[in-house]
């Protein structure tokens, strides 16, 4: 939309309200509207009001010192997370409890109920529920944020960052992992060094686990456990150390075990998202060869005690102890892990990865075909910072690039988006039960569950389909009349009784929408209210397609 | 898509001239063309391809068993499915294979030539993490990650029709399967009677009305497309009626999560509403432990595979001549089992081929055996026909697919591999 026709239609929204306003205002409320857009996850009722009169740059400049602002009502509710207050090596135990358990049930069952048949029918061990619990009230936890936090931009460059660096949660044992991943990898260095970021999730087990270089040795090299165990089933064997048929059977089988999972050679996977998604790009200029190198250097950064108290290791054994080139320089033989720390490094302030990460920052911020100008910016201030996150998207923020009137609702809420800014929309507050993640997973971004490791698009295409239209529209009216369990709605506080419909619709227009509903809209939501006989069914119906209005879809 | 959308929208309210003006391009024109006399139902009656995932990964070896070959009874001591002939035996079906005695609702269909079996199909990719190889035969893209789109959608967004509805394209779930996403739309159903806005009776009318006129006048290019395709397809599930629905030809769907999927693909396939593409998912394949032989945890869900799938063929009755059922599952198990009488993750399995065009009654595919010295690492059951070769041949012969390359994009299509399950 042109900024002029922005304009009067604000203006013609703003006439059906009380409040008259001077020009100049309202061009601060349009600024201020945009700004809350897309540094946070939507507006909450009064929040245009409240950043026009602090001015739209001092909001600016709060948000992108979150370690300013405080967040006491977030922190109050955070702490009826179980989950946050349970360390990784409690959650492995509780997974290998749940696994335990699985198997004994499985071994009893022969009437071959699957797991889901078996969910159902609640025929499930306390173990494998309460890390079911856990699990989904971890999935709970971001929305939760996203919703109360007062530090909005922070939230919103921590689901940047997880999406950046996708880790799968139904993968293998990550489930145990992710809570550590989320709370110590990402969320530290949000607005922090992108070099240390990336450095950290390299190191962090759910990475090392999802991409598999957990599994990735020198070919040929054999773990240290595995080469003992051999030894001593060949002196076995060779009967100097006798040894009762079952015992042997068993120690037979656990070696079997032990080779069958054994880790054999090379794994590029990692190595190659790495280039591919996390630093360079795509198009960012490297080779399969470079791949290999990568996969060489980083062979040995791994995990130990997966199964108990999962840290990162660098497994000497396994490390391939070759000299490598990468991307046209020689890395030195036999430097074990130092080998890596400088490729991460190199691959952090490589000119690519500036113009891939802050291409890819300037799509979530400003448009889905970023414009130069900001993507620039942002280069310049990533170049000029070394990679201080805060200061390049300080850069993309105040780019004219940004301001532009055709940005204004040019990007499409997300999922995600769209259950955290209506819920803000209409003031609602979220507990623990998992209903919210539910539904963003039901339109289409179950969180954290994302298997390919591109993470979920930042554009529209991916979020628009009838079906999901259809969902977002079913969400809105559940919301809005309060039907959705462990959101607590009231609209009178936000909607006090009006006299008439006009004023109804005008004041929703104006809380929810940001005074920038259609006349087409406002005409829908008019008639509608007009046809309810109970005021409060009005305010719910009303409330309810506006949440679910085009409109809203956008931001 | 969306232009295509926006172009029916433009076409419909302002005529042609508005297409002039928006500069769009003239084959949308004639889709809009085709859109507005639909009405007449037969002009959606289709060609239909229903893709069955058994997730977890189904045991190949004993659910198509093939008891001719020593191998298999000598690695599988406890769980082996007893020869043809014996009590509980496998099915015989040409020799040297057999149905699990669970399947034997499927015995009639193989006999009459609409079954068909490939053995020892599976991806050139040897993974054995579930995650990756579901996620590979999804994308049609082995061994490759970062494959943003699903095989079935590139084969939708290539061959796009006149006369597409918003039913193209279906899956029986919560979300679409990453097989169905990308570019072209694609509907995820948990259940056609909820399927659009909740409520019910004139309430739901009235909210339906009220939200189609919201976007009908103020939705932008690409929200417009999806919003007019969404409630088109509440409009015709509406005719449709499926709270009616009873299954034809005494059908009796089991009451599992798979039967009432298949159920509902079933109806939208009689319904005729375009369906080209359906796909549901089917698990509790993953049997590494206590894994069963003749009666046992693998049985029961075979059980219920079997049934539904010969309920589903009965209930379509004629109509099964324009559909093929595919099976298809991440990898097959290990030859031997386990210590805890199960299998471990392997690498080939069979699929399924079911329907009127399918030259059943045969198990296609070369079979590669069960002596060590032909199993990969020694140890699984050897891949000797690439997915990408089978999910090729049905959507070229069934569905007239043109652009193979599009489809399985790496993947040199050479008939000469195909196994011949499809007729013509």
């Amino acid at each position: 939309m042109h900024r002029v026709t922005w304009i009067v239609l604000a203006f013609l929204a703003l006439a059906g309200t009380a409040r008259a306003q001077a020009p100049a205002d309202s061009v601060e409320r349009a600024r201020a509207l945009h700004a809350i857009n897309r540094l946070t996850f939507g507006a909450r009722p009064g929040d245009v009001d409240r950043v026009t009169a602090m001015g739209v740059d001092a909001f600016i400049a709060e948000q992108l010192q979150p370690e300013s602002i405080t967040d006491a009502a977030l922190e109050r509710r955070l702490r009826t997370f179980t989950v946050l207050r349970t360390d990784q090596a409690e959650l492995a135990g509780l997974l290998r409890a749940a696994r335990r358990e699985r198997r004994e049930r499985q071994m009893a069952d022969t009437a071959g109920a699957s797991m889901l048949e078996r969910a159902r029918r609640g025929d499930q061990g306390s173990n494998v529920r309460a890390l079911r619990r856990l699990v989904a009230e971890f999935q709970q936890a971001p929305v939760v944020r996203a919703v109360l936090s007062e530090r909005q931009l922070y939230e919103v460059m921590v689901d940047f960052w997880t999406n950046h660096f996708n880790v799968f949660l139904a993968k293998g044992p990550i489930r145990a992992l992710l809570p550590a991943y989320i709370e110590q990898t990402i969320r530290p260095h949000a607005l922090g060094r992108f070099d240390e970021l990336l450095t950290a999730t390299a190191r962090s087990p759910a990475m090392l686990v999802y991409l598999d270089n957990a599994q990735s040795v020198a070919p040929g090299a054999v773990p240290p456990q595995l080469e003992r165990m051999r030894s001593r089933r060949a002196q076995a064997r060779a009967g100097r150390r006798p040894q009762a048929g079952s015992a042997r059977e068993r120690a037979d089988s656990m070696l079997r075990r032990l080779e069958e999972r054994m880790p054999r050679g090379l794994n590029e996977n990692y190595a190659r998202e790495l280039l591919e998604l996390h630093t360079l790009g795509v198009d960012g200029g490297y080779t399969q060869d470079d791949v290999v190198g990568v996969a060489r250097i980083l062979t040995g950064w791994s995990v130990r005690g997966i199964d108990r108290a999962p840290e990162f290791a660098f497994h000497e054994w396994a490390h391939d102890t070759g000299s490598k080139t990468v991307l046209g320089i020689d890395f030195a033989a036999g430097r074990g892990m130092d080998e890596g720390v400088e490729l991460l490094q190199l691959l952090a302030a490589h000119p690519s990865t500036r113009r891939h990460v802050s291409r890819k920052l300037c799509t979530r911020f400003v448009n889905d075909r970023p414009p130069a100008g900001c993507v620039d910016a942002a280069v310049d201030a990533w170049e000029r910072t070394g990679g201080d996150v805060r200061e390049v998207v300080a850069a993309i923020l105040r780019s004219p690039e940004f301001w532009a009137s055709e940005q204004r609702d040019a990007k499409l809420k997300t999922p995600f988006e769209f259950v955290a800014s209506a819920v803000r929309a209409v003031g609602g507050e979220p507990d623990t039960t998992p209903i919210l993640a539910q539904v963003i997973g039901r339109l289409g971004q179950p969180l954290f569950l994302q298997p390919a490791p591109t993470g979920y698009p930042e554009t529209q295409e991916a979020w628009v389909n009838s079906g999901a239209l259809l969902q977002r529209a079913n969400v809105a009216l559940a919301l809005a009349a309060g039907r959705l369990p462990g959101v607590r709605v009231t609209l009178g506080r936000i909607l006090p009784p009006s006299s008439t419909v006009q004023e109804l619709v005008a004041a929703v227009n104006q809380e929810l929408l940001g005074g920038r509903a259609s006349h087409g809209t406002i005409r829908v939501l008019t008639a509608e209210a007009e046809r309810t006989i109970r005021h409060a069914d009005a305010r719910m119906l009303v409330v309810g397609l506006a949440l679910g209005s085009p409109e809203f879809q956008r931001q | 898509m969306c232009r295509h959308g926006l172009a029916r929208r433009v076409f419909v309210k302002a005529g042609g001239l508005a297409l002039l003006s928006f500069g769009v391009d003239p084959i949308f024109l004639t889709r809009a063309a085709f859109a507005l006399k639909r009405g007449d139902r037969s002009a959606v009656r289709k060609k239909t391809l229903v893709c069955i995932f058994q997730r977890g990964a189904v045991d190949g070896l004993s659910m198509i068993v093939p008891h001719g070959d020593p191998h298999y009874y000598r690695e599988r001591p406890r769980i082996a499915v007893p020869r043809p002939g014996a009590q509980d035996g496998a099915i015989d079906l040409d020799g040297h294979f057999g149905l699990h005695p669970a399947l034997a609702s499927l015995e009639p269909l193989y006999r009459a030539g609409t079954l068909a079996v490939v053995h020892a199909v599976g991806s050139p990719d040897p993974t054995r993490s579930h995650f990756d190889a579901q996620d590979y035969m999804e994308t049609g893209t082995p061994g490759v990650k970062s494959t943003a789109d699903g095989w079935l959608n590139r084969y939708l967004t290539h061959s796009l029709e006149h006369r597409d509805t918003p039913f193209r394209g279906v899956a029986i779930g919560p979300s679409l399967p990453r097989a169905l996403r990308g570019p072209a739309p694609g509907l995820a159903i948990e259940s056609l009677q909820s399927f659009g806005l909740g409520g019910r009776g004139a309430g739901r009318d009235r909210i339906t009305a009220a939200f189609e006129e919201l976007y009908a006048g103020a939705a932008t290019e690409l929200v417009a497309a999806s919003s007019e395709q969404a409630f088109e397809a509440v409009r015709m599930l509406k005719q449709v009626n499926p709270a009616a629905y009873a299954p034809a030809h005494g059908a009796q769907y089991p009451g599992s999560p798979f039967g009432r999927a298949m159920r509902q693909i079933a109806q939208l396939i009689k319904s005729e509403l375009g369906l080209e593409i359906a796909f549901a998912d089917v698990g509790g394949w993953d049997t590494h432990v206590n894994q069963g032989g003749a009666a046992g945890q693998l049985a029961a869900r075979l059980t219920d595979f079997g049934t539904t799938l010969a309920a589903f063929a009965r209930d379509l009755g004629e109509r099964l001549g324009d559909v093929v059922v595919l099976s298809m599952s991440e990898f097959g198990r290990t030859v031997a089992e386990n210590g805890s009488r199960g299998t471990d993750h392997g690498r080939a399995t069979a699929m399924m081929v079911l329907g009127g065009p399918t030259r059943g009654g045969r198990i296609a595919g070369r079979w590669p055996t069960l002596d060590p010295a032909a199993r990969f690492e020694g140890r699984d059951l050897a891949v000797t026909t690439d997915f990408r070769d089978l999910f090729g041949e049905v959507l070229v012969r069934h569905l007239g697919a043109v652009n193979l390359g599009a489809v399985f994009p790496g993947h040199r299509s050479d008939v000469s591999r195909w196994v011949g399950v499809m007729r013509g």
